[in-house]
């Protein structure tokens, strides 16, 4: 496939998955115009870097694969305000009691926190998480099970491998 | 069993509000991008002059098919060397029916030239009007002189969209002040094809949005370098859609020569600048990165594929005052946008040995 009508295709799916990119970003900086800035930045060098796709069918992944990075970038970068800013010394045993917002993910690491997104709430197939993060499946079984127990969530075994 | 938390959360995911504004920072992300890989394309020296081979042909036609929408326009316009005519014209009407997307590209081709300058010329003044009197300065000195001689200003407001874009158009002479016909075109062709295609784009925005969206870009330039060796003219767009975003172009003219240069055009003919100006810039970038944390480069990340790696033959450069060579990276191309344009200043002892003679400082 030429150069071009990769760009294309990668825009379309852009245009697609959007919103969906938006909210992965926004599960790792829970404010919108970081959100924004992650989106903004991820979609610039997707478009800038089309040709590195290489494959049309690996397109949708490598797109969630750069919203990831390009997200963990940001936060590495803003970390030590974030710190002071959400885990103030007295909260934090407040904040991992609370299980039931989506700030509950901040107890889990960068991985940990887009396998959840991924497997879980955008339904996505072991096999594909797998691809976005360039690990084999087995270790995302792994980092699934242990993000899981992280957030005392329980789901038998079968549950969790199961492909559907 | 699953866990109702779990439920919860992915409840709470779905309800993620999405912004407005996200659609729009979307759109500006694949612009901008689109418009930098069409940069790089542009450069081949052949290319461009396939580029205006078909512009030609396409300007024809355009011509030939919309002809009598055009009439109209013709009329606001008395003459074709309008670099004679004073003041502002009268704003421009909207009629633009039955126009191709790709026609404002034809304002410079020779055959469409006087029908596309009326469409899109709006103010002209004249090298003779005392509050452009600065623009025009030139300073005699050896070899070529390089000055605008006038500059026309493409103005448009559609709602909330506006573009004011100025072109300059300037004239390479030789020291007994011949005209240098051959480099003064090429100067005002790479110019103009440039801006061209800003325009172009801005009124392909317009269309596509019925001209309600947001967006204002703008065009502005200033000389950079007038020394005996060099003439350097920057021009810095801006475009705010949700976000702003900064773009910088730069030409440059040997003034020995009277030629329109690259980079390339400052060195030795088999020097390997590319490589001790890449190297240099990384170690900089590393520098700035390790003074202040707020600082972020793509170099060393974790993305090994979005890296720094080399600057272009062509990268933006300009020659400051001190006389050292400074290049000029677009928003985005090396940083996170939130750092916007970067420039970096290259010691000279960096490229010793591989710069001609005369354009650099120690």
């Amino acid at each position: 496939m030429n150069r071009e009508a990769l760009q294309k295709k990668v825009e379309e799916q852009i245009l697609d998955s959007y919103e969906a990119l938006y909210r992965l970003a926004f599960t790792y900086v829970h404010q919108e115009q970081d959100a924004l800035d992650i989106v903004q930045e991820s979609v610039y060098r997707a478009m800038k870097h089309a040709s590195s796709v290489r494959e049309e069918q690996y397109i949708e992944t490598w797109l969630w694969r750069i919203t990831m990075n390009t997200a963990i970038d940001f936060i590495r970068k803003n970390r030590r305000e974030l710190v002071q800013e959400e885990f103030p010394e007295a909260g934090v045993e407040d904040q991992y009691q609370d299980f039931d917002t989506l700030e509950a993910l901040e107890v889990l690491s960068e991985k940990e926190r887009a396998v959840v997104v991924l497997r879980f709430f955008e339904d996505r197939q072991i096999r594909e998480v797998a691809e976005i993060l360039q690990e084999n499946t087995n270790t995302v079984k792994t980092i699934l099970y242990r993000s899981l127990r992280k957030l005392k969530i329980e789901l038998t075994r079968e549950e969790l491998l199961y492909e559907g | 069993m699953k866990d109702k938390r779990l439920d919860h959360m992915r409840e709470e995911y779905e309800q993620i509000g999405i912004p407005g504004e996200l659609r729009e920072r979307v759109e500006t992300a694949i612009l901008q991008a689109k418009r930098e890989l069409g940069m790089e394309e542009e450069i081949p020296r052949t290319k461009i002059q396939k580029a205006d081979a078909k512009r030609e042909e396409d300007a024809q036609k355009t011509v030939a098919g919309t002809q009598k929408t055009w009439t109209m326009e013709i009329d606001g316009a008395e003459e074709e060397d309008w670099s004679m005519s004073q003041g502002s014209r009268g704003k421009q009407k909207g009629n633009r029916r039955g126009r191709t997307r790709r026609s404002p590209l034809s304002w410079a081709g020779g055959i469409a030239g006087t029908a596309a300058a009326a469409m899109l010329v709006i103010t002209v003044l004249a090298n003779t009007s005392p509050s452009v009197a600065y623009a025009m300065e030139s300073i005699p000195v050896l070899g070529s002189i390089v000055k605008v001689v006038t500059f026309r200003n493409y103005e448009r407001k559609e709602n909330t969209m506006e573009a004011n874009i100025k072109v300059p158009e300037l004239q390479v002479e030789d020291s007994t002040g011949q005209v240098q016909e051959e480099s003064t075109e090429e100067l005002n062709r790479r110019i103009q094809e440039y801006t061209d295609e800003i325009i172009a784009r801005y009124e392909a925005d317009v269309e596509a949005a019925g001209g309600e969206g947001h967006e204002s870009v703008e065009l502005d330039y200033r000389i950079v370098t007038d020394n005996e060796k060099l003439f350097s003219i920057r021009f810095d767009e801006l475009i705010v859609m949700a976000s702003g975003t900064q773009l910088v172009k730069i030409y440059h003219v040997d003034k020995t020569t009277g030629e329109v240069i690259n980079l390339d055009g400052l060195f030795q003919a088999d020097a390997d600048y590319v490589t001790a100006i890449s190297e240099n810039i990384k170690e900089q970038m590393k520098e700035r990165m390790a003074e202040d944390e707020n600082v972020s480069y793509w170099v060393d990340s974790d993305m090994p594929e979005w890296n720094f790696k080399e600057i272009r033959k062509d990268a933006v450069f300009y020659v400051n005052e001190a006389g050292h060579l400074v290049i000029v990276f677009d928003e985005y191309e090396v940083a996170p946008g939130f750092m916007g344009s970067q420039e970096f200043e290259i010691p000279t002892e960096v490229i010793a040995g591989m710069v001609k003679e005369g354009y650099l400082l120690p």
